[in-house]
């Protein structure tokens, strides 16, 4: 027999290699487990890109039946809506990256789904050779109305369904058109007036006056002030620090209760009602409104910008309160302020598919309307969902008004860095069938009331008809 | 007393023998299957199988046959064979699937390899005999090796081919083999001396110098051939050899250290000198700064790992094909890909299971020499997997080799047979004890 010590030398050198083995084995394990994610989502990974090229994407559609993006037989993408719906339905390049549902539902659209791609031969079975069809809240009404009053100006436009949280109409301008959006993309990227960014949901825009009910709401939740007080309107408001605040185009508004402060946008009123609340509780109800949040997925909305409370001086303080300031907010923010307004003081989580259909018709994904956050208490916002009313009915809303419909609303008129003034208007509808919230905002188009109030008469106009 | 034990209760029956060759059957007839349904399924079955290919496959399953009914019948080790075509199955079916084209030559190279360790079982006791002349094995090598640096041809950036008309072969591979035949009888003739210290060095003892001196022969070609023929794969296999079997003789770690103080020396200077040598090497660190370009095949075996995650992506299914020579050198990312950590920790234990039984054949070996070749062979295997997989999976810098029977190959085929024989060849009568142990 053998030597012994020869046979312990090959057994070490055995028991080494065996460990190197050993260790391999866990590299493999580490990069086929732990690793995987993050490898296989990079950009270089044509896996992906092949994959699609193979499937015929589903479509996405209006939640009336339109078509907003389909896929001819010969592969090719189409947008029959343009521009139009380009901040619904984004797009999707090889090179370019993606926006929309086009990125954000992107899984759903190629028939697959995140819990199955990883489940090996299985997935097989469940990959089909088209995508699922994507069936948007959007209401093709809304969304024409839109877009139409919008364009040829730089603006946005959100409506919402106030009691679910549908979006109905999302518009962003100037828009790019999907169907062209990678040759043109060089231009695109670098034009001026950035027609990339979704400005609905992306922009950050002063809100000027129409953030007033929100301060209304603190003024009376906090006690600082009753409906029954009169305030006095000389037409400028002194601050400590020697600055001043002024009514818009110099107006005075006299003797006035808080109701028709609202109404007239008075601005002495509510910065001094912004003194009284001091800026903790000013920001408490920021934060209660949720503008502090962002709000992930297919919408990708931006937290807004809020001044630091803790160290606002009273200048600021109350230039916060009628919406100057730092303070810097998304559409689709004070669209969803204005739809807790009229729903009782609860925001609707905002969402954009309604329903993901499979090839064979079955609904794989059907969303159910679900509570964002309790932003005030029903009482308060009744009081001041009626005081909006007012601002549609007498004060500088009138042009909003619709006949044989509850419209409520509030101008704004913000200040900005940019130029002309940027024309706001936000506010709900009750329509027959449904109670609608909307944000408008025209930049640099002048005053909320003559800029922004008719775009929002439209929408409501093409969803009641 | 043990033999009596196993005389009263006679050998095992072939039916159970034979039944070992069900598992690389499966695995060729599953595969083979789900290509022709998919291939059937887009109207193309004849492109994925061509009727050239089933005289091939009939004649290989017949030797398979043959081979472990030999086995059986002669008192072989009949685990070993299962277990290499259970390799080669899914070598075959990931051919079949990468490369159809490729299917006959890869079955008819499978052929001859299984013709050549019928012969070499058959010659056996010839052979052996040449475990008595050590320096004539070395200088055998020396010139195998040698010969691709005069009369070689570049294919795939090595220059370690030779080419004869329809044929090409790659002398590493066979090279490796009498390499072993080397180094297990020198070692064995020398470990006495080589592990007396005459010389110190230090902490480092050293046998006389004319008795290290054909090692040092054996390190040097292989440096050798990683320069002049920018084959870093096989280079690093000799020198990983050479080393594991000078440990295993002399039981010197001082063996080690020098070689590793080598190889560490000449791998720094041929940074610094050869351009390719950097370039493998900086990939190695960050595949990602050039993904496109030198890096582009590593980074592409990564996405395999990636996509193909736990479970793969099913066979048929997965893209390997974007990465370049994945039917050679990164066949194991296809697996990765398509067959998932599942199938690629399979394959890895494969060769761990080969080794180990390697090494239980070793172990029973009679004579020091049978031993230490039975013990190289075995190593060897397994030394070459772990360099290819872990090159592929960016463990280590990428080589150039084979991964032993399921790369798509001949000359790695017809050579890891040739191993397989050996360690066959060597089991031969450790059988009836191995059995009545276990």
């Amino acid at each position: 027999m053998a030597d012994w010590k020869l046979k312990r030398n090959m057994l070490r050198a055995m028991a080494l290699l065996l460990l190197l083995c050993g260790i391999l084995a866990l590299n493999v394990i580490y990069i086929s487990v732990f690793k995987a994610e993050e490898v296989s989502e990079n950009p270089l990974n044509q896996r992906t890109a092949a994959l699609q090229r193979e499937i015929v994407r589903g479509k996405i559609v209006t939640a009336d039946g339109q078509v907003l993006a389909e896929t001819a037989t010969d592969g090719v993408r189409t947008y029959p809506w343009g521009e139009a719906a380009a901040s619904v339905t984004g797009y999707k390049g090889e090179n370019i990256g993606g926006a929309g549902l086009e990125a954000h539902r992107n899984l759903e659209l190629m028939g697959m789904s995140k819990d199955f791609s990883r489940l090996g031969p299985i997935s097989q079975l469940l990959q089909a050779d088209k995508g699922n069809d994507l069936v948007t809240t959007i209401d093709s009404r809304a969304q024409e109305a839109a877009y139409e009053a919008l364009s040829g100006s730089r603006g946005a436009a959100v409506v919402l369904d106030a009691k679910t949280g549908a979006i109905l109409a999302m518009v962003s301008t100037p828009a790019y058109d999907p169907n062209v959006v990678e040759a043109d993309w060089q231009s695109l990227k670098e034009a001026e007036e950035s027609p990339l960014l979704n400005r609905a949901v992306q922009g950050l825009y002063p809100p000027g006056s129409t953030i007033k009910p929100l301060t209304a709401a603190a003024a009376l939740g906090e006690g600082v002030t009753d409906e029954k007080e009169l305030f006095k309107c000389t037409g400028r408001l002194e601050l400590e620090d020697g600055s001043s605040i002024g009514e818009y185009q110099d107006e005075v508004h006299g003797q006035v209760h808080l109701e028709e402060a609202l109404a007239e946008s008075c601005n002495v009123t509510f910065g001094s009602l912004g003194l009284r609340l001091g800026s903790k509780r000013l920001g408490k109800y920021f934060e209660d409104f949720g503008f502090s949040q962002e709000i992930g997925g297919e919408i990708l909305m931006a937290s807004s910008h809020l001044p630091k409370f803790d160290t606002l001086g009273q200048g600021d303080l109350a230039q916060t309160a009628i919406g100057q300031a730092s303070l810097l907010v998304t559409p689709l923010h004070m669209a969803l302020m204005a739809s807790a307004l009229a729903n009782g003081g609860t925001a609707m989580r905002p969402y954009l598919v309604q329903k993901v259909i499979s090839p064979k018709g079955i609904t794989l994904e059907n969303n159910r309307p679900e509570k964002w956050r309790n932003c005030l208490d029903t009482r308060l916002a009744t009081v001041i969902d009626g005081y909006m009313e007012q601002v549609v009915q007498h004060g500088t809303g009138t042009v909003a008004a619709v006949k044989g419909i509850r419209v409520t609303g509030k101008t704004g008129t913000a200040e900005n860095a940019s130029g002309a003034d940027h024309a706001w208007f936000i506010g709900s509808a009750q329509l027959p069938d449904r109670t609608i919230a909307f944000a408008i905002i025209v930049e640099n188009g002048g005053s909320g009331g003559r800029a922004a109030a008719p775009i929002a008469r439209q929408i409501i106009e093409s969803m009641a008809r | 007393m043990e033999r009596s034990a196993v005389q009263g209760e006679r050998s095992i029956g072939f039916a159970r023998a034979g039944s070992f060759l069900l598992m690389p059957l499966g695995i060729l007839l599953a595969g083979l299957g789900v290509l022709c349904l998919k291939g059937y399924a887009i109207g193309a079955a004849g492109k994925v199988l061509e009727p050239a290919v089933l005289p091939y496959l009939l004649v290989c399953l017949a030797e398979a046959l043959i081979l472990q009914f030999l086995l059986w019948r002669k008192k072989y080790d009949f685990i070993l064979l299962p277990l290499v075509l259970m390799l080669c199955s899914v070598g075959l079916v990931e051919i079949a699937r990468l490369k159809p084209e490729l299917m006959v030559p890869q079955l008819r190279w499978l052929c001859v390899a299984q013709a050549v360790l019928l012969i070499l079982l058959r010659f056996w006791k010839q052979i052996r005999e040449m475990l008595s002349y050590p320096y004539l094995l070395g200088l055998t090598c020396v010139v195998v090796l040698g010969l691709p640096m005069l009369f070689g041809t570049e294919i795939g950036g090595s220059r370690n081919w030779l080419v004869f008309g329809p044929f090409s072969l790659q002398p590493s591979e066979f090279g490796k083999i009498l390499i072993l035949f080397f180094l297990a009888a020198y070692l064995s003739d020398h470990r006495h001396v080589l592990s007396l210290p005459s010389m110190r060095l230090g902490p480092l003892c050293l046998p006389p110098m004319r008795f290290i001196a054909p090692l040092v022969c054996i390190w040097g070609a292989a440096v050798l051939m990683f320069v002049v023929e920018r084959d870093l794969g096989s280079a690093l296999l000799f020198f990983g050899m050479a080393v594991l079997m000078t440990y295993m003789a002399t039981g010197s770690k001082t063996y080690v250290f020098l070689a590793l103080l080598f190889i560490s020396l000449a791998a720094g200077v041929s940074y610094l000198a050869f351009g390719h040598v950097r370039v493998r090497f900086d990939i190695w660190l960050n595949p990602w700064q050039d993904p496109n370009g030198m890096a582009y095949q590593v980074v592409q075996s990564l996405f395999s790992f990636g996509t193909g995650g736990v479970w793969g992506t099913g066979f048929g299914f997965g893209r390997p094909d974007f990465i370049p020579e994945v039917h050679t050198d990164f066949i194991y990312a296809a697996i990765g890909e398509e067959w998932g950590l599942i199938g690629s920790l399979s394959v890895l234990l494969c060769y761990v299971l080969l080794a180990l039984r390697g090494i239980s054949i070793a172990l029973q070996c009679e004579e020091d020499r049978e031993l230490m070749l039975a013990a190289g062979c075995s190593m060897l295997l397994l030394l070459q997997a772990f360099v290819i997989i872990a090159g592929v999976t960016k463990f280590m810098p990428l080589t150039g080799i084979t991964l032993p029977f399921v790369s798509y190959g001949g000359s790695s085929l017809v050579s890891g047979f040739m191993e397989l024989g050996l360690l066959l060849a060597l089991s031969q009568g450790t059988q009836e004890r191995g059995t009545s142990r276990g």
